[in-house]
């Protein structure tokens, strides 16, 4: 059994993948771009420089030609059972200024068909992999996303209503003292909900120990935050943030076309389970996790990024 | 403008031989702060705005409107209001403003029928922040009515449609053509009467040698007689020497002519101020930001009428320009050069003409080739430690002579102060303006953009304001590159003035905005290699033909991106501010207020909603009195004043009965509330 890391080291100076285009609302394109530009650029990175080989100048790995891609043990990195997609050079990560300067924020998706039982291990992981890249020892905000869940409708008021009867209650709050550790451990220090309707809330609010402080919701439209959601968050001092994620941000499907064979792939995936080159097996997504680094009394983005992980059963 | 301490002002022949001493203490100022600056660090995102103001006499049954001249008037009875004392003040030129106050400061202005209000403390980047901005442009909207007379209003339209027009336009009255000015058109006492301001306008007219000239191009309508002659110019006046100006061509057919610096430093404008964290980010943003100010420009077009005619441009720019241009006719290049050093191609009021940041994106061929610089002063500022960049920018505003000095201030050099470096950088008028921190406080390096012009409503302000903060936001945080050439920017700047530029032109924009990305260090066994710190190589300086970095766009192209299949790339300036939003922690009401901001700037870009140039075209166009021969009478004006004070003062001003027209044109969803309507 092998583990998938997969980052897209700062996607803030990685150009295009991550504006969103008009019209384009709440979509994975920022995630699933931003992961196939830091595959296409680690490939040119970690391959040796044209004067190093005897490359010929035609052979730019451009993405278009899957031939020339380097193979995947290039830029690529295996330790024990993880695989680092693309490798990590973790002597380039950290922040310029000092920890007080930053607000920093991190979203973790648990992804429909992970394990539950393991969620632990999950936040446990992504949230180091958040604290060394960033090279920090604590983050301000931790927001975990359910499977299952959406704040959608025509209107805020009908998204309000439908979201009572979506997720799973019981595996939420069995999940949660797994977060409310890492709050006691100081290495957190408020945690967060996305996508909680007034229902879900207040059920939740009545079960756990540490309280989110923080429910993350999408607005579209109409910009009209249903009045019950309203009332609540702010008789319990929670604050409602904006987002623009979809849920289900890493379906198994869009994964293995990201490390697939095919011409927008990386090459380090069969297509099928039989397949000829790279690795093969059943894929299943297990969380991701998605960071932010502000400087607080600037408001400039210095870093943000994903990390993904996936269980490949060879 | 500040208000400055009273001296004795020197004319121009004494202003003039005492101009290099000025400049060569200026110069020793500007060291001074650049090695007591250069290290400053770390300083938070601060901003203001500055909202101008015209008073207008109004009443609904008068068909003449007038400017009131009133403003030292209301400066003083905002100053001794004691409620207002109480709470620490608002005239920092007349009290000492208390450090904890948080009310709106009011400033004089150039005009004397202008006021000028700041919010009490800068704002930071707090999203909560930037909603109390149009609250508190409301504020200081009604808290400038409340000491006006009853029949006096603040609006905030750009010019005031009838300033020069024969007949009465002031209240008081005061006829024309006074020795300060020698204008035919409007008096003295127009102008502010601090000593500072006449002779101001005095000294600009005596470098120069005749009066100022500004010429507008007047617009062709069905019924205006063409050649078109501007029936209001007197060609038989001879009180004055200038007065010659008309004989000798200075009203060209089928202009608007008018002579004064009030024509143009009468105009209302909205301007930012952001402060940088350090000199670096300072220059970054400095460069940044003047290719966006063409598109700010024309987006915000509110200036169709001069002197009582439709002109043909939309934009007050170029007035401004023509207003205060002190360029002898040697530097003008009518004449050969003989006492003059140099030909200079632009008024001191111009669009950049300078680059400064440190940025290896910034490719040479950007420059303005035709830059004029005195290479005294940047031999001194170099020497000094300054680097070449930035000692050329402050080279080329040095090429001007100051115009007011005080002869109490050429006694003795005082480093701790700012004074004579001053004098040259604030009236070196560009539409981006980078300044040094000032004396005597923690205030860090700040960038002022400046091309904007004031809107009809505190919400199209707020609105532009608040856009213009998340755009460089964005930029800081994105990295963007929005060079293109200095000659490019210039051009886009007269392609602004056009009517309608906003929907009907194009405008040389970047085409990537994207910053390179920076390769990782490559070591042949795969992984960093250990013990040695990786240095990160720089992105690759591009190389290909600039020509092919930008190209022509609608300022929809430029504002909301180009169209998918229309080989225009461009993600556009609203999807790259959503982009950024997306990335923050936004709660949900900040966020919606922000989308309505930016909705507006959206529509208005597309054409959906109209500039409010368009708009006064229309309502001038449907007016009844109005007879298709460019003329704006007193008639159509009272109403358009009216309409316009209805729309920010319901109760009032509506136009004896008349329904503000186009309404939903203009603003759209997001007029205010009528009351009773």
């Amino acid at each position: 059994m092998t583990r998938l890391i997969l980052s897209t080291s700062n996607i803030m100076t990685g150009g295009p993948s991550i504006i969103r285009k008009p019209g384009a609302d709440r979509s994975n394109l920022e995630l699933t771009n931003s992961l196939r530009s830091n595959f296409l650029a680690a490939q040119q990175d970690y391959s040796p420089p044209l004067s190093a080989t005897n490359g010929s100048p035609g052979s730019s790995y451009d993405g278009d030609q899957p031939s020339h891609r380097p193979q995947a043990s290039v830029w690529t990195t295996r330790q024990g059972s993880d695989f680092y997609i693309p490798t990590i050079d973790w002597s380039l990560s950290g922040l310029a200024e000092e920890r007080s300067q930053y607000d920093i924020t991190v979203k973790l998706f648990y992804l429909p068909g992970a394990d539950v039982k393991e969620r632990e291990r999950y936040t446990k992981d992504a949230v180091g992999l958040v604290l060394k890249e960033l090279g920090v020892e604590s983050v301000d905000l931790l927001i975990v996303s359910f499977p299952g869940m959406s704040f959608d409708g025509d209107c805020e008021w009908e998204a309000d209503k439908r979201n009572s009867a979506q997720g799973n209650d019981e595996e939420e709050i069995e999940s949660w003292p797994a977060l409310e550790e890492l709050h006691t451990q100081g290495i957190v220090k408020k945690l967060g909900l996305a996508e909680f309707g007034s229902e879900k809330l207040a059920r939740f609010l009545a079960r756990v120990k540490v309280r989110p402080k923080v429910d993350q919701v999408n607005v579209k439209d109409c910009c009209n935050v249903p009045p019950p959601l309203l009332k609540l968050a702010k008789l319990e001092r929670i604050e409602l943030l904006t987002h623009n994620d979809c849920t289900d941000i890493l379906p198994s499907g869009t994964l293995r076309e990201l490390l697939g064979q095919g011409v927008r792939g990386a090459g380090v995936l069969s297509e099928s389970k039989r397949g000829l080159d790279g690795m093969k097996g059943d894929l299943t997504p297990e969380w991701v996790v998605k960071y932010t680094a502000v400087v607080r009394d600037r408001g400039v983005i210095e870093n943000k990024g994903y990390f993904a992980a996936a269980e490949l059963e060879e | 403008m500040g208000l400055l301490a009273l001296g004795t002002p020197l004319d121009w022949p004494e202003a003039k031989k005492n101009a290099d001493h000025v400049r060569q203490w200026g110069v020793k100022q500007l060291l001074a702060i650049w090695n007591r600056a250069k290290g400053k660090e770390k300083d938070a995102l601060l901003w203001g705005d500055e909202v101008e103001y015209l008073v207008v006499d109004y009443t609904d049954d008068d068909p003449r409107v007038t400017l009131s001249l009133r403003q030292a008037d209301i400066l003083h009875a905002l100053a001794h209001d004691d409620k207002l004392c109480d709470e620490g003040g608002c005239v920092s030129d007349l009290q000492v403003v208390g450090k904890s106050s948080t009310l709106p400061i009011f400033h004089p202005e150039f005009g004397r029928f202008m006021l000028e209000a700041t919010p009490g403390n800068p704002w930071g980047i707090g999203f909560k922040d930037l909603l109390d901005v149009e609250l508190n442009m409301k504020l200081r909207r009604k808290i400038a009515k409340e000491h006006m007379n009853p029949e006096e209003y603040p609006i905030t339209l750009t010019t005031y449609p009838r300033l020069g027009s024969p007949g009465t336009f002031t209240s008081p009255y005061y006829p024309p053509s006074g020795e300060k000015l020698r204008s035919q058109f409007v008096p003295d006492e127009i102008a502010n009467p601090h000593i500072r301001f006449p002779t101001l306008a005095a000294n600009i007219r005596s470098r120069r040698g005749r009066k100022v000239q500004v010429n507008v191009p007047v617009f062709k309508d069905k019924n205006t007689p063409w050649p078109w002659r501007d029936p209001t110019v007197n060609y038989d006046l001879h009180k004055w020497a200038e007065d010659d100006d008309v004989r000798n061509g200075a009203a060209p057919d089928n202009f608007i002519h008018m002579d004064a610096m009030a024509f143009g430093m009468g105009s209302c404008c909205l301007q930012i101020t952001f402060q940088a964290k350090n000199i670096t980010e300072g220059r970054q943003m400095y460069d940044q930001l003047s290719p966006l100010g063409p598109i700010l420009l024309a987006l915000t077009a509110a200036t169709p009428i001069y002197k009582g005619f439709l002109a043909d441009t939309d934009v007050r720019w170029n007035q401004i320009s023509a207003a205060v241009d002190d360029r002898t006719p040697e530097e003008l290049g009518e004449t050969p050069l003989r006492h003059n050093r140099w030909r200079i191609p632009k008024s001191r009021y111009a669009p950049n003409s300078t680059y400064i940041s440190e940025d290896p994106r910034l490719r040479k061929e950007y420059l303005d080739p035709h830059l004029i610089t005195d290479p005294d002063v940047k031999q001194q500022l170099m020497d000094g430690g300054m680097d070449a960049l930035l000692a050329t920018h402050f080279a080329h505003l040095f090429i001007r002579d100051p115009i007011v000095i005080f002869a109490e201030d050429l006694k003795e050099l005082d480093l701790t102060k700012t004074d004579h470096f001053e004098n040259l950088q604030s009236t070196n008028w560009q539409h981006i303006r980078f300044k040094p921190p000032p004396a005597g406080n923690d205030i860090g390096w700040r960038v002022e953009f400046r091309p904007m012009e004031i809107q009809v409503t505190d919400f199209e302000n707020a609105a532009f304001s608040v856009f213009i903060v998340l755009i460089t936001r964005a930029i800081l945080s994105f990295d963007l590159n929005f060079y293109i050439p200095i000659p490019k920017t210039d051009e886009n700047m007269q392609t602004a003035h056009k009517r309608d530029a906003v929907l009907n032109d194009k405008f040389y924009f970047r085409k990537n905005p994207f910053p390179t990305r920076y390769p990782r260090p490559y070591s042949s066994n795969g992984i960093g290699s250990g013990t040695s710190t990786p240095v990160l190589s720089r992105p690759p300086t591009p190389t290909g033909p600039v020509e092919d970095e930008y190209m022509s766009m609608t300022i929809d192209e430029v504002i909301n991106g180009g169209k998918p299949g229309s080989g225009n790339d461009f993600p556009g300036l609203i999807p790259l501010v959503e982009s950024y939003l997306d990335s923050m922690n936004v709660d949900v009401e900040t966020r919606c207020e922000l989308a309505r901001y930016l909705k507006l700037i959206r529509k208005r870009a597309d054409g959906s909603l109209w500039t409010a140039a368009k708009w006064i075209r229309e309502f001038v166009a449907g007016h009844e009195e109005y007879k298709h021969d460019s003329v704006v009478t007193e008639e159509i004006n009272h109403d358009l004043i009216g309409s316009v004070l209805g729309i920010e003062n319901p109760a009032t001003g509506r136009g004896k009965g008349k329904e503000a027209r186009n309404m939903e044109k203009f603003l759209g969803d997001f007029a205010p509330c009528v009351i009773g309507a």
